[in-house]
C-alpha cells in the first residue's frame, strides 16, 4: 500500500511540451486512471513514473520518498504493457519469476510466490507453457502475474486490454479490478476507452495536450465535467451556441433561458444526447423543459437505442439518443420534430476547446 | 530547466548510464580503427614521400603518368565489363527462377551462394589450371591441333568477375521479382503489351533498384579485387595490383604512391555508389503487396532451354571450385602433377603450412568474437537509441564496404606504427583489420534481428529490476541470437577468406591460408594451393550450411 505524489512534473520533447505542470495525488490503494485521446501525454506520464523517461522538472514520490531521480530498474513499480511484453524465450513460470530472481530471493520463496501469482491470474495449469502457446488474453495474464508477483508499491498499466477483442476486454476488465481490490495495490491505469475508465476507476484523470483537465470520481466526471473538453470526451455532448442578455443565457436556436452567467460573454450550452427527448407530435411542456424545433437529418437504429440527428433553425446539429420509438423511426429525413430537454441537464461552458464550466 | 536527456542516469553526482558508456566506447573504437587509418592514408597522399612537403603531385602523377592512367583505364574497363557480365547472366537467372517452374530451385540458390562465399582468387587460379598456358582444356585442344586463347589478360579477369559476382545481382533481383505486384504486369498486358515488351517496359524498370544495387556491389568488389588481376593479369595491371607493387617497392619508406592510388580506387567506388543512389532517389516504387506473381510451368523446348540456362550458369560458376577440389587429390611431384590420385598435397599442407591454418583460424575467430560483441552493442545503439551519434554510427557501418582492403591495411600500418608502439607485423594488427572490415556483416544481420524485438520486452525486464546491462544480456541477447550467429558466421566466412589487406600486413609468422594459397599459386605449387583452398572451402561450406539452418531468409543473409 502506497500513496503517490506528483508535483510540478514537466516533460519536453525538443520544443514540444508533452507534460505541463502535472500535479497529482493518489491515495493508497486507489485505482487511478489516466484517460485521454492519443497524444494527450497519458502514456508519457505513466512511463515517466516507471522511469523510462526522465522529467525536465518536478518530483514524483511514493509514500513521501522521492523517486524521480532513481534509475528505472531501481523503482519499486510493476508495469503491465499494452503489447504484453512477455519474454518470448522464457516459460510462463520463468517470466513470472524474472523479477524475483533480480531480487535474489531463495528458490523456495520464488517457487511459492510464482505459484501463488499464477493462481491469482488463473494460469496455474500453464506454468510450463511457452508464450507463443498462449492466447493474447493469457499472455496479458502472464504480464499481470509478472508485475504483481514482486509486490510493487505501485502497479502501472499501459492500456493493457486494448489489444484484446471486445468480449474478452470486458471480462478481463472486471477480473483485473477484482484482483486489484483484493491486493489493495495502488494502481495507475492508462486508457483511451472512457467506458473502461468509468467502469474500473476510483479516480479518473482526464488529460489533454499534456495538461490535466479534471481528476475526480467517475460519477463526478460524467455529471459535472470541469470543462468543455471533458464534457465532450467523456460521454459526448451536444454543444449549442447561445446568446446572453443581462446574464440570462438562451439558445441561439430559440427557447427559454437555459441558465445564467455573471457577465455577458461567449457561452456554449451542453446537453447529453441521452437527456434529449424526441417529439414528433405534441411536445409535453413542463416548467423546466427547453424546446428546440428541428428538422430531422438522420435516424439510426442501433439496437438498444436509436440515434436521431436534428438540425436546428440556426443550422446546428443536435443529437438525441433514446429508446427506439416506432413513430420516430417511421419518420423520414427532412420531417419536422421538437427536441426537448430539462434545464437542469444543461451545462454552460466558456466557448473554447478547454473552456471552463460556468454553471 | 535542464535540457531533455541531459539528466539521464544522473543519481546525485555524475553517473553515466550504461548505454552512454557503450556509445562512447563504440565511438572511440570506430574512431581509432576506422576514421583514423583512413584519415592518415588521406594525409599521406598529400605529402611528398621523400621530402615530406605538402604537394598535390601524387595525384597529378596518377592522372598524368601513362603507367597509372593505363591502370585506371584497366580497372574501369574490367570492373564495368565484369559488372555488365554479372547483370547479363544474373538478371535472366533471377527471372527464370522466379517466373518459371524450375526444378531444384534450392540447388541453384545454394550453388549461387557457394560461388559467392568461395574466395575469389581460387576462381582465378582454377581457371589457370583449365585455360592457362598449361591448362588441361588448353592442352586438350592443343592435342587435337586447335590453339585457343589463354585465360590471361583483361578478358580472363572479366570472365572471372562475371562468374564470381553474378550471384549478387541474381539474389537481389530474385528477391525483388518475388515481391513485385503482379497487377502492374497484368495491367500492362491488359493495355496490349506482349510478354517481351512487358518484361522490358514494366518488370525490368520495377526491379531496377535491386538490379542496380547488385550491380554496384559487383562494381565496388571488382574495383577492389586484388587476387584476380594479380593472378590472371600478366600484362594487365589494375589499380589494386599497382597499389600493391607500389607498396612493396616503397617498403620501409612512406607508401605515398600506394596510398594515393588506393584513394583513387576508393573515390571511384564512392562515386559509383553516389551515382546509383542519385538515380534511385528518383525511382521509388513502393507498392502494397496485393497480388503475388504467378509461377508458370513451361513446356517442351522452352522448358528445356530455361532449365539448361539456369543449370549451365551455376555449373560453370562452380567449375573452378570443383577443379580445385579435384586437383587437391592429385599426386604431385614438386609443381608437376603425376596423374595419380592421393593425399600428398594434404600431407604437404600439414608439413609445410600448418601455421597458415592455425593463424587463419586464430585471426578470424578472434576477430569474430569481437565482432559478435560489438555487433550486439552497436545494433542496440542503432535500433534503440534515436540520437545523432547512433545515426552517425549507422552511417559509418557503410564505410568498410567501400574501403578496399589495400587502403585499410596501409592505413593501419601508417597509424599503428609510431614511436610509442609498433603493431606492424603483429597478429593484433591483422585481427584489428579483420574486425573493422567485417564488422558491418555482423551489425547488419544483428540489427535486422534487433528490429524484431519489441522495446517493451527490455523495458519489462528493467521494470522488474534488471539493470540495463542485465536486461540486455538476459532478454535482448537471447532474442537476437539467431541474427547474431548468422552475422558472425558471415563475418567469419569473409574474414577467413581475406587476402588483400593480409597480404600487406603479414610477416613470416602471420601467414594465413589465403596468403599461402596466393604465394603457392605464384610459385606454381598448384597442389598445395588446391589442398589449402579445399580446406578453406570446406570451412566456408560448413558455415554456409549453419547459416541455412538458422536464418529465416536464407538468400538475403548473403547479400
Amino acid at each position: 500500500m502506497a500513496s503517490v505524489q506528483i508535483s510540478g512534473l514537466r516533460k519536453l520533447y525538443g520544443d514540444v511540451v508533452a507534460l505541463s505542470d502535472i500535479n497529482i495525488s493518489i491515495e493508497s490503494g486507489a485505482f487511478f486512471t489516466l484517460l485521454g485521446p492519443s497524444g494527450c501525454g497519458k502514456t508519457t506520464l505513466l512511463r515517466t513514473i516507471a522511469g523510462f523517461h526522465f522529467q525536465n522538472a518536478g518530483t514524483i514520490s511514493i509514500n513521501g520518498a522521492s523517486i524521480e531521480k532513481a534509475a528505472a530498474h531501481k523503482r519499486d513499480v510493476g508495469m503491465v504493457f499494452q503489447d504484453y511484453a512477455v519474454f518470448p524465450h522464457l516459460s510462463v513460470a520463468d517470466n513470472v519469476a524474472f523479477g524475483l530472481k533480480q531480487r535474489k530471493l531463495t528458490r523456495e520463496e520464488i517457487g511459492s510466490r510464482v505459484a501463488k501469482a499464477l493462481r491469482i491470474v488463473q494460469l496455474e495449469l500453464f506454468a510450463e507453457r511457452m508464450p507463443h502457446e498462449l492466447s493474447g488474453g493469457q499472455q496479458q495474464r502472464v504480464g499481470l502475474a509478472r508485475a504483481i508477483v514482486i509486490n510493487p508499491a505501485v502497479l502501472l498499466m499501459d492500456e493493457p486490454l486494448s489489444n484484446l477483442d471486445a468480449k474478452l476486454r470486458v471480462d478481463l476488465r472486471a477480473e483485473l479490478r477484482n484482483i486489484q481490490k483484493n491486493m489493495g495495490t495502488t494502481t495507475v491505469y492508462v486508457t483511451h476507452d472512457q467506458e473502461e475508465a468509468l467502469a474500473m476507476s476510483d479516480v479518473v484523470c482526464v488529460m489533454f495536450d499534456g495538461v490535466i483537465q479534471q481528476a475526480a470520481s467517475p460519477v463526478e466526471i460524467y455529471k459535472r465535467p470541469a470543462n468543455r473538453f471533458v464534457a465532450d470526451f467523456v460521454g459526448g455532448n451536444n454543444f449549442l451556441q447561445t446568446s446572453s442578455n443581462k446574464g440570462d443565457v438562451s439558445l441561439a436556436a430559440g427557447g427559454a433561458a437555459v441558465g445564467s452567467v455573471d457577465a455577458d460573454r461567449a457561452v456554449l450550452a451542453a446537453v447529453r444526447p441521452e437527456d434529449v427527448a424526441v417529439h414528433v407530435e405534441n411536445a409535453p411542456v413542463g416548467p423546466n423543459r427547453i424546446e428546440v424545433p428541428v428538422t430531422i437529418d438522420q435516424i439510426s437504429f442501433i439496437g438498444r437505442e436509436m440515434e436521431v440527428h436534428g438540425r436546428t433553425s440556426t443550422g446546428e446539429l443536435l443529437k438525441a439518443a433514446s429508446r427506439p420509438d416506432e413513430i420516430v423511426l417511421g419518420q423520414g429525413e427532412g420531417s419536422a420534430a421538437v427536441f426537448t430537454f430539462d434545464k437542469d441537464n444543461v451545462s454552460l461552458f466558456e466557448d473554447h476547446e478547454t473552456g471552463q464550466r460556468l454553471s | 530547466m535542464r535540457a531533455p536527456g541531459a539528466n539521464m542516469g544522473i543519481l546525485g553526482g555524475f553517473r553515466p548510464s550504461f548505454w552512454s558508456v557503450v556509445t562512447v566506447l563504440v565511438v572511440l573504437v570506430l574512431f581509432t580503427l576506422l576514421i583514423l587509418p583512413i584519415f592518415s592514408v588521406f594525409v599521406v597522399s598529400f605529402f611528398d614521400g621523400k621530402t615530406g612537403e605538402f604537394t598535390l603531385n601524387n595525384y597529378v602523377q596518377v592522372f598524368t603518368r601513362n603507367y597509372y592512367l593505363k591502370g585506371l583505364q584497366n580497372t574501369l574497363f574490367v570492373g564495368s565489363l565484369g559488372t555488365l557480365g554479372a547483370c547479363l547472366i544474373g538478371v535472366p537467372l533471377a527471372f527464370f527462377t522466379t517466373r518459371f517452374r524450375i526444378r531444384g530451385q534450392a540447388v541453384i540458390s545454394t550453388l549461387a551462394i557457394l560461388v559467392l562465399v568461395a574466395p575469389p582468387f581460387i576462381g582465378a587460379y582454377a581457371w589457370i589450371m583449365m585455360l592457362g598456358s598449361n591448362g588441361f582444356i588448353t592442352n586438350f585442344f592443343a592435342n587435337v591441333g586447335i590453339s585457343i586463347p589463354t585465360i590471361y589478360g583483361a578478358h580472363g579477369i572479366i570472365l572471372v568477375f562475371t562468374l564470381k559476382f553474378f550471384p549478387f545481382v541474381f539474389l537481389m533481383t530474385q528477391t525483388a521479382l518475388k515481391s513485385i505486384n503482379k497487377s502492374f504486369e497484368d495491367a500492362a498486358e491488359n493495355l496490349g503489351c506482349n510478354a517481351l515488351q512487358r518484361f522490358f517496359k514494366i518488370t525490368l524498370p520495377l526491379v531496377f533498384p535491386a538490379v542496380s544495387t547488385g550491380a554496384i556491389i559487383c562494381f565496388v568488389l571488382s574495383i577492389a579485387d586484388f587476387g584476380t588481376p594479380a593472378i590472371l593479369g600478366r600484362g594487365v595491371r589494375t589499380l589494386s595490383t599497382i597499389a600493391y607493387s607500389a607498396y612493396t617497392s616503397e617498403l620501409g619508406g612512406t607508401p605515398t604512391m600506394a596510398v594515393t592510388i588506393s584513394l583513387v580506387m576508393m573515390a571511384i567506388s564512392m562515386l559509383a555508389l553516389l551515382a546509383q543512389r542519385r538515380i534511385l532517389s528518383k525511382r521509388r516504387y513502393a507498392s502494397a503487396m496485393t497480388n503475388r506473381p504467378v509461377v508458370y510451368q513451361l513446356t517442351g523446348l522452352r522448358n528445356m532451354l530455361a532449365h539448361g540456362y539456369c543449370y549451365a550458369v551455376v555449373s560453370i560458376a562452380m567449375l573452378p571450385t570443383a577443379v580445385v577440389i579435384y586437383t587437391s587429390f592429385l599426386e604431385t611431384n614438386g609443381p608437376v602433377f603425376t596423374g595419380k590420385y592421393g593425399f600428398s598435397s594434404y600431407a604437404r599442407v600439414i608439413s609445410d603450412a600448418p601455421e597458415a591454418i592455425v593463424n587463419s583460424f586464430t585471426f578470424a575467430l578472434s576477430a569474430v568474437c569481437l565482432i559478435a560483441i560489438f555487433s550486439g552493442l552497436i545494433s542496440y545503439l542503432i535500433v534503440r537509441r534515436d540520437t545523432a551519434v547512433s545515426g552517425m554510427i549507422d552511417l559509418l557501418m557503410m564505410v568498410p564496404y567501400l574501403v578496399p582492403g589495400v587502403v585499410m591495411a596501409i592505413g593501419f600500418v601508417t597509424t599503428f606504427r609510431t614511436g610509442l608502439f609498433d603493431l606492424a607485423g603483429t597478429s593484433i594488427i591483422i585481427i584489428m583489420v579483420y574486425f573493422i572490415r567485417r564488422l558491418p556483416y555482423g551489425v547488419r544481420s544483428t540489427t535486422n534481428s534487433m528490429r524484431q524485438v519489441k522495446p517493451s520486452i527490455e523495458e519489462a525486464a528493467i521494470n522488474l529490476g534488471a539493470s540495463p546491462l542485465r536486461a540486455f544480456m538476459t532478454v535482448t541477447v537471447p532474442l537476437i541470437l539467431p541474427g547474431l550467429i548468422v552475422g558472425s558466421l558471415m563475418s567469419f566466412i569473409t574474414a577467413i577468406n581475406e587476402l588483400s589487406s593480409t597480404l600487406i600486413l603479414y610477416t613470416s609468422g602471420t601467414v594465413t591460408m589465403p596468403v599461402k594459397i596466393y604465394i603457392s599459386v605464384l610459385d606454381g605449387e598448384f597442389g598445395l594451393a588446391a589442398a589449402l583452398s579445399t580446406i578453406l572451402l570446406v570451412c566456408t561450406g560448413l558455415c554456409v550450411y549453419t547459416v541455412f539452418l538458422l536464418a529465416d531468409d536464407r538468400e538475403s543473409s548473403f547479400v
